[in-house]
């Protein structure tokens, strides 16, 4: 042959030097003589390559039954020959370790489970009951300042709390009324917040907070006791402090799960919601229950509980405004039937009269 | 004739740039499930890229080791990320009143097992890398690096950072007298003193801006001055300590009668991250620019056809827009977070990593190289976990 020699490296994957061999291509083999000792016959249709190689022309060629040796091949001519001829470079290696990987898979799918919607949901229910008040408190006023300030969207100060002296006074009568009855673990803190939107909601340590737009959407001050009362349900339940001690447990083993792919905070809230949603259709159920025997108790009619809810849904449950407020409270039909059931024709008065009513919901002016 | 071995980088912008975002979309649509073959991919280009006299590294971890590894970490993670935490977040509330403490404590506790982590880390990778056909490879050691590791932190903070060299010091000498080229065992000579010229810049920085805040409170107009160029300082004194030490450290390695070398340069270094990052915020922020004029105009267009159909501008035309299905702008703040992180990453990769690795690489070089045909091969370290620890924990498994 008048053709000039092609050299490779031969890297025998035994020792950390390599052998100059010389090569030729001559299907279905190709032939690698070194300089002393007997030419060595790759099979073509054998021949690999890894992927991903940095360098544009080199080839670093390697057999399929042999995972150490190597060769180096830097001529350009010869490596485009062998990619035009190897039928399975870019073959990869069959699969290893599937039965161990699909165990694995499953035993970690199952821990997460167990620990998301078993482990951590029946520790915290059993830690909030040992929480001390103090620390209730203190878990509260975390919460409770966290929230003003993320609630305002524009300026820099957290939304404001509403405390005009008559309001004060009517939303106090209220309260004395709706717990007059009640074994609470601690005074209730009541706040009114200074916010359009029509909620109410409950944080651990006794905290009971109403937002302007619903005292401005109810007609009568019988729907705010019944809010009322739903949420005092949720204090006396301690769910606020279960959702915290929970939250606390299973976002740190979901950001474990998802890994850091894109800060994996927007998967998170979302995976936190769902868990948070789901929790709260059997407390709320618990809450409604509970507010309608205090309602009757403190001799407030319990319609208040319907109204408020069918207000909602005129002001259109499914509109997005309120997904907030629905996405947090499930099923509002099958609430108001309940609140209707238990309406009896008993002795019931209105919680406030007009003039505590009409300063209550001034409580913001 | 000179018996070192130097070290070519063939490592280009234009490739790896398309291999790093084609793996970033395809991690983003899998829910980051990709991410184990994407750091696969992109560390066997990077390992190719970089060749002692010639010849490639090579990267043997498989995607799939990685994800199995990953898996076994989660099953023992999850229960104790999840009571711990919980358990923290009660206790600190039912003691302290607080939740500062529960985040402290919870960080503490997590410490070891970050160090323990890395080191899985790290003889995972050595024991998948090879160069001219012969394995890397790590001692087993995990825990007594644990807890080495806490025990040398402990001694830093409460030396104020003065004691800072000797650390890095003896973790370094730690990790590398358990690693293996073949049948060769590397050796850390050298002690830990010689490190403490690498801090001078750091010791400067730390006067500059002390004096500032002093000169700062009694009114000085200096301070405007001195403080910026003290805090740039520091930044430039972290990356010399980095440099010099590694270069030290190497400098001091044997690998039996075979010597290493390296010779990175602060200041190149310093040039690469100042460049790099720029190119990557202009382009980043050109993009967010883009987007913006992009949405204004889209919105002074409806405005625009509004007035020419007669009507009047008033609020309830802003009230229609921002009825927006909520679903709507959920999911194209969520595709353009992805897309601004995505752009970051890759960016990045490509500006900043990719050169800095090729610096690296090339002020490398392997001394009185002939002793290189006694080292033979060692057998395959198993190892099924691979870094999920590490990667469970999101330490010490980057590229």
């Amino acid at each position: 042959m008048t053709e000039t020699l092609v050299f490779g490296d031969l890297l025998d994957g035994a020792r950390a030097f390599p052998r100059r061999v010389a090569l030729s291509l001559d299907a279905p083999h190709l032939r690698l003589t070194p300089a002393e000792g007997d030419p060595l016959d790759w099979p073509v249709r054998a021949l690999r390559s890894p992927p991903d190689q940095a360098h544009p022309t080199d080839l670093v060629l390697s057999l399929a039954d042999d995972p150490v040796t190597r060769l180096v091949i830097r001529d350009r001519e010869l490596a485009e020959r062998i990619r035009a001829t190897a039928p399975a470079l870019h073959k990869r290696p069959p699969l290893q370790n599937t039965t161990r990987l699909i165990g694995w898979s499953v035993a970690s799918v199952a821990s997460v489970a167990l620990i998301i919607f078993v482990l951590v949901p029946v520790m915290a229910n059993q830690l909030a009951a040992f929480l001390p008040p103090s620390g209730e408190k203190a878990l509260g006023d975390t919460t409770f300042e966290q929230i003003r300030s993320a609630l305002d969207d524009s300026g820099f100060d957290p939304v404001p709390i509403c405390e005009s002296p008559d309001g004060s006074a009517a939303l106090a009568k209220m309260e004395a009324r709706l717990t007059e009855n009640l074994e609470l673990p601690y005074p209730l803190t009541v706040r009114v917040l200074d916010h359009e939107m029509i909620n109410a909601f409950a944080l651990p340590g006794g905290y009971v907070v109403l937002f302007d737009g619903l005292l401005d959407v109810a007609e009568d001050p019988d729907e705010i006791a019944a809010v009322f009362a739903h949420e005092i349900g949720h204090v006396v339940a301690r769910d606020p402090s279960r959702m915290a001690l929970r939250s606390a447990g299973s976002i740190g083993v979901l950001g474990l799960l998802f890994g850091d792919f894109a800060g994996g905070a927007v998967v998170l809230l979302l995976a936190e919601r769902l868990i948070q949603a789901s929790y709260s259709q059997e407390a709320e159920m618990n809450a409604d229950i509970f507010a309608s025997e205090t309602l009757a108790q403190a001799g407030i009619s319990p319609l208040g509980l319907a109204r408020i809810f069918e207000r909602f849904q005129e002001l259109g449950g499914d509109q997005p405004t309120f997904m907030d407020h629905f996405m947090a409270h499930p099923d509002l039909m099958s609430r108001i039937e309940r609140a209707q059931d238990t309406h009896t024709h008993a002795d019931v008065t209105p919680s406030l009269n007009a003039a505590e009513w009409q300063a209550l919901k001034t409580i913001c002016d | 004739m000179s018996d070192a071995l130097g070290t070519e980088f063939v490592g280009r912008k234009g490739p790896y740039f398309w291999l790093s975002l084609k793996t970033g979309v395809l991690t983003i649509l899998t829910l980051g499930f990709y991410r184990f073959w994407m750091k696969t991919r992109l560390r066997r280009y990077m390992w190719s890229a970089i060749r002692p006299g010639g010849h490639p590294m090579e990267y043997l971890g498989t995607p799939l080791e990685k994800l199995l590894g990953f898996l076994v970490a989660v099953v023992f993670l999850a229960f104790y990320i999840g009571i711990v935490n919980l358990i923290l977040m009660f206790a600190s509330f039912s003691l302290f009143a607080g939740n500062g403490a529960a985040y402290g404590l919870s960080f503490v506790g997590i410490l070891p097992i970050i160090f323990f982590a890395q080191y899985r880390a790290r003889r995972y990778i050595l024991a998948r890398t090879r160069w001219r056909g012969i394995r890397f490879g790590l001692e087993p050691g995990a825990w007594g690096y644990a807890w080495r590791a806490a025990l040398h932190w402990l001694v830093t903070i409460a030396s104020v950072g003065i004691l800072f060299p000797r650390q890095v010091f003896h973790l370094e000498k730690y990790r590398a007298d358990r690693t293996f080229f073949g049948t060769q065992r590397l050796h850390q000579g050298g002690r830990w003193q010689m490190l403490f010229p690498a801090m001078k810049h750091l010791i400067i920085a730390v006067f500059l801006i002390a004096g500032s805040l002093l000169a700062g409170q009694n009114g000085d107009q200096v301070a405007f001055f001195s403080l910026p160029l003290g805090i740039g300082w520091l930044g430039y004194g972290a990356i010399y300590f980095r440099v010099e030490s590694l270069r030290l450290l190497t400098d001091h390695k044997t690998l039996g009668d075979i010597r290493l070398q390296a010779a990175p340069r602060a200041g190149q270094v310093m040039k690469i991250y100042s460049v790099g990052y720029l190119i990557v915020y202009t382009v980043v922020g050109a993009g967010f620019f883009a987007l913006f004029i992009l949405l204004f105009a889209g919105f002074m267009a409806m405005i625009g056809s509004a007035t020419q159909l007669d009507e009047t501008f008033d609020i309830e035309m802003i009230q229609a827009l921002s009825n927006t299905p909520v679903w709507l702008t959920t999911i194209l703040t969520i595709m353009l977070y992805f897309t601004i992180f995505l752009m970051w990453n890759v960016l990045s990769q490509v500006f900043v990593g990719l050169p800095l690795a090729a610096h690296y690489a090339q002020t490398f070089s392997v001394l009185e190289q002939r002793h290189l045909t006694d080292v033979s091969q060692r057998p395959r370290d198993e190892f099924a976990e691979a870094e999920g620890f590490a990667e469970a924990l999101d330490v010490g498994a980057a590229i």
